[in-house]
């Protein structure tokens, strides 16, 4: 299956790198590579667009930004939830599961499809 | 944003971008490709280092602006939703910012602007003390003037002093303020003619044609403004004076001159100049000025003037040993502005208090607003803005508000300045040059901006909102219990400068009070008086005078609507130069003529004292016997004869003004006069009889109407002389008026600063209270249904408002001795704690804060107590 461009959603874009650092705080690189492995290679955050995706999560105050040393002893920008990055991330999961219901509700197999 | 923070970012940036490459390099190098591909493959992915570090700062970037102008929406529409709040704030930040604006640009326009000169800077007073003799300012002699400007190396020095003469054949005879200056007085201010030229070296020259300079309102006036003008010859002195060019309509300094001549033309200066050989300090009516020369400093010039004056010294012991005598030079720019400046900085530091207090009363009243729309802001935080986001949008309300206020503020000071412009000009030829310009424009919206900060902060600061207690809990959310003594502390802030404030403007009026019940020692009522000032190479010699006056005063008196007429050397009060004299006691001869006492020397004619009620002590006045071939006599007053002989001792003595070759004999003590200043103590005073010479100059008229008065003198003098110049006609009840007007003034200023002070308080009080009275309707109504009466309520009301305001009046009882303190000098008979200015300024503000109390507690009674039990 062709690795989906996350571009377009713009929102979810977002909403996914809330849950990767909600679960522990993570560089840039860290959390593209997250997204990969735990969406078992579908979404390939292009990664052009998670950095400036980052600085506008910052700016909004969801996430902040702390330097530190990687695992490979190089220093690194790492990233994590503040509280209202949890307040956020419950209300945009919550939004995203009842529409991920409505579309599923509607494309429920109830009469034939095509 | 600061250059380092951007600086910093930019570091950041490009450091977590180098670290992602090296981590997707590494990747790929894992992967299996070769290093430099796999380097390539990683900036590919990224898309170029360049366009992301470039997303990312329009991320930050587009958002800073984008928060800005959606504060900015946001901030208006709120304001538009509480018209009378805004309105509020914006006209009592308008009267604080107009105030202090008006203020400024005074200041801008008279200490801060440059000299209108060339490189002013580098223009200079010279003067010579004499600090053993308590002289400040020696004034120069045209020996000391030569040798100083001879032998300066730093600096180019002119000499300058004035004279009014007399100008005829341009119509009716006029007295001219003459400036008599060096050749290149001029080229040393760095001033340009506006048409012809100004003097040249040759025109300094002994036996030269006489020529003149005119200035430009006097062209404009008397010469139609005529650009042909050099040409044109004036007789002035009994010779003819060519006008050779026109200044430029520049302020001049040191005082406003008519027209100019070069030192040769001066006829008594020419005296001067033929005797200064025997005499060393001939003609010491001299101010020099000068400019440095490129190079130097003023320190360097110090210097060599202090050597100078050492020099000279040492070659004129008989004249300058013992006395403390030196020499020194002072900026231009202060002289200008040195009369002027205490009372800028005074106006500017009430001004900024007035601003202060504006700023509190609107910080309560957006603390009060605050707190009605606690649930919109709540909700605002919510919406992800946290508190440092509300409290920019908070801020940015006020900043609105602030410089909408800076803008009406600067509607009110563009028409207070011009009546300010005009009291000023009494302290500083500078006033003129005052407008409202570029610099105060940006003065007062950079005040808008200030106090828009100022008082926003407040509020932003205090806004603790618990965001889930808000929200869930509906109506009214804290007991509000410290946001009320904040706004309690505010008013007590408020009530002390008030306070100040008054204490200030109470002590300027009981002085200018003071100032008009000083008996000035003659009476004023009913007197005119008018210059004459006599053509001195007309009037040659003592006979040609008398025989003046002689005619004069008898055609006077034999008027009908004069009752009495004398003459005199200069009116009271009418800021004139003085005779000061040293004098010899006969029996107590005293060596060094600088330990001899002084005087002030006046002629008078036989009904002066008589005419304006100066009493006579003992002895007699003068009269017909005190002619030019009897003994000569002198009156003293009273001062004198105390100081010297006692009162009873000095009828007989004998006194020498000449160094012993002549003496008079006291005949008469009378009353103390001030003539100087009404705060000023009488000068010890020496009269002589108009007949045995003496220099008189001024005649006194006494009658019924004063504007006839006025006219009777003319048409005497012009009887006698037809070109003999009548100017200066006034009433004494003027001069003491107008010798008044500077503090009066300054009294009326503080006072109208002090009352919108006094009104913003009030104002402030009252919202304070009414907001109070609001929050406990139920409170009241309940004690009112249990049997509390009215008055009661009130009264408890009232107290708990005073409290705040009890606790400012001391504080600013406490502010109002500092400020005392910095009045002093211009108090008169008041000290800087008088109890009674201090009293009826207290009393002032606790009769105006209870009317803002008991007005909303009366209110709050008036509701019925059922409704208002029911209030939910």
């Amino acid at each position: 299956m062709p690795a989906h461009n996350l571009d377009l959603l713009q929102g979810s874009l977002d909403m996914l790198v809330l849950r990767v650092l909600e679960l522990e705080p993570m560089h840039g690189w860290g959390i593209g590579e997250r997204i990969r492995q735990r969406s078992r290679e579908v979404l390939q955050v292009t990664q052009g667009s998670l950095y400036p995706a980052l600085h506008r999560l910052e700016r909004k105050g969801w996430i902040e930004a702390e330097w530190a040393t990687s695992e490979n002893n190089r220093r690194a920008k790492y990233y994590k939830l503040t509280r209202a990055g949890h307040r956020r991330l419950a209300e945009e999961a919550e939004s995203w599961r009842r529409m991920v219901e409505a579309v599923a509700a509607v494309m429920q197999p109830t009469e034939a499809l095509s | 944003m600061s250059r380092g923070g951007r600086g910093r970012r930019e570091a950041e940036l490009d450091e977590e971008l180098r670290f992602h490459v090296e981590m997707a390099t590494a990747e790929n190098l894992r992967r299996g490709m070769a290093p430099d591909e796999a380097r390539r493959r990683a900036l590919a992915d990224l898309g170029g280092v360049e366009p992301v570090k470039e997303a990312c700062r329009d991320e930050r970037r587009g958002s800073r602006l984008e928060a800005l102008g959606r504060d900015l929406r946001w901030g208006l529409r709120s304001l538009r939703r509480s018209p009378a709040y805004a309105a509020a704030a914006v006209l009592t930040l308008a009267l604080g910012i107009g105030a202090t604006t008006a203020i400024f640009s005074l200041i801008a326009g008279i200490l801060l602007a440059p000299l209108p000169y060339r490189d002013g800077e580098d223009l200079v007073v010279v003067r010579q003390h004499a600090t053993r003799l308590d002289i400040e300012n020696l004034q120069f002699a045209i020996n000391e003037f030569y040798d100083y400007r001879d032998a300066a190396r730093t600096l180019d020095l002119v000499e300058h002093h004035s004279m009014t003469f007399t100008l005829l054949g341009r119509g009716e005879p006029k007295r001219v303020s003459t400036g008599v200056v060096s050749w290149h007085f001029f080229d040393v201010l760095g001033v340009g003619m506006l048409h012809g030229r100004g003097f040249q070296p040759s025109d300094e020259n002994a036996g030269a044609e006489p020529v003149l300079v005119l200035s430009h309102p006097y062209w404009l006036e008397h010469f139609a403004g005529d650009p042909e003008v050099a040409g044109t010859v004036v007789e002035m002195n009994d010779k003819s004076h060519t006008v050779v060019g026109v200044l430029p309509p520049i302020p001049q300094f040191p005082q406003e001159h008519d027209v100019y001549m070069p030192t040769v033309a001066c006829p008594f200066r020419a005296a001067g100049e033929a005797s200064r050989v025997e005499n060393r300090r001939a003609f010491s009516n001299l101010t020099v000025f000068g400019r440095l020369r490129p190079g130097t400093s003023l320190a360097a010039a110090d210097r060599e003037l202090a050597g100078l004056a050492a020099r000279l010294e040492s070659e004129h012991p008989d004249v300058y040993a013992d006395a403390g005598y030196g020499t020194a030079a002072f900026p231009l720019r202060g002289e200008l502005t040195e009369n002027a400046r205490p009372m800028l900085l005074l106006l500017l530091a009430t001004t900024l208090l007035v601003l202060l207090i504006a700023c509190s009363n609107v910080a309560n009243l957006t603390l009060a607003r605050n707190l009605r729309r606690e649930r919109e802001l709540a909700v605002r935080a919510a919406m992800g803005a946290g508190r440092w986001g509300l409290a920019r949008q908070t801020l940015v309300e006020s900043v609105v508000l602030g410089v909408s206020g800076g803008l009406l503020g600067i509607a009110l000071a563009y028409g207070g300045v011009d009546l300010l412009a005009r009291f000023l000009g009494r302290f500083t030829p500078r006033a003129d040059s005052v407008a409202v310009d570029g610099w105060t424009l940006g003065f007062a919206l950079a005040a808008g901006v200030g106090t828009g900060i100022a008082f926003g902060l407040v509020p932003a600061f205090w806004q603790r909102l618990d965001l889930a207690r808000v929200l869930h809990q509906g109506a009214r959310s804290s007991d509000g219990r410290g946001h009320r003594r904040l706004r309690l502390v505010l008013v007590g802030g408020q009530v002390a400068l008030a306070m100040t404030l008054l204490a200030g403007a109470g002590l300027m009026l009981r002085s200018v009070q003071a100032l008009s019940e000083v008996d000035p020692g003659y009476a004023t009522e009913d007197i005119v008086v008018g210059r004459i000032p006599l053509n001195w190479s007309k009037y040659a010699d003592q006979e040609a005078v008398s025989a003046f006056y002689g005619r004069l005063l008898p055609a006077l008196e034999a008027d009908p609507g004069v009752a009495q007429a004398a003459l005199g050397t200069i009116a009271p009060l009418a800021d004139e130069f003085t005779l000061t004299r040293r004098f010899t006691i006969e029996g107590r001869p005293v060596d060094d003529e600088a330990l001899q006492p002084q005087l002030d020397q006046r002629a008078v004619s036989t009904g002066f004292f008589h005419l304006l009620d100066i009493p006579l002590v003992t002895g007699r006045l003068f009269d017909l016997r005190d002619d030019a071939a009897a003994p000569p006599v002198a009156i003293v007053s009273r001062s004198l004869a105390e100081r010297h002989f006692g009162l009873d001792e000095a009828l007989g003595q004998r006194l020498s003004l000449d160094g012993g070759d002549t003496w008079m004999t006291v005949v008469g003590i009378v009353g103390d006069v001030r003539t100087g200043s009404l705060d000023t103590a009488p000068a010890d005073t020496l009269y002589q009889p108009l007949a045995q010479g003496g220099f008189v100059q001024r005649a006194f008229l006494r009658g019924r109407q004063p504007e006839r008065l006025a006219e009777t003198l003319r048409q005497a003098v012009w009887a006698i002389d037809p070109e003999q110049p009548v100017d200066d006609i006034r009433t004494l009840t003027e001069t003491r008026r107008e010798s008044i007007a500077p503090r009066r003034t300054t009294a009326l200023l503080l006072g109208l600063f002090a009352a919108v002070a006094l009104a913003i308080t009030a104002a402030g009080l009252f919202s304070v209270v009414a907001y109070t009275v609001g929050q406990r309707t139920r409170e009241i109504g309940l004690r009112m249904a249990l049997g509390a009466r009215r008055e009661e309520v009130v009264r408890m009301v009232v107290r708990q408002g005073l409290a705040p305001v009890a606790v400012g009046l001391v504080v600013g009882l406490v502010g109002a001795a500092f400020l005392g303190a910095g009045l002093r000098d211009y108090l008169f008979a008041v000290g800087p704690r008088d109890p009674s200015a201090l009293l009826a300024g207290a009393a002032t503000l606790l009769a105006v804060a209870i009317v803002a109390c008991v007005v909303p507690a009366r209110r709050a009674t008036r509701v019925d107590p059922v409704r208002a039990l029911r209030v939910d």
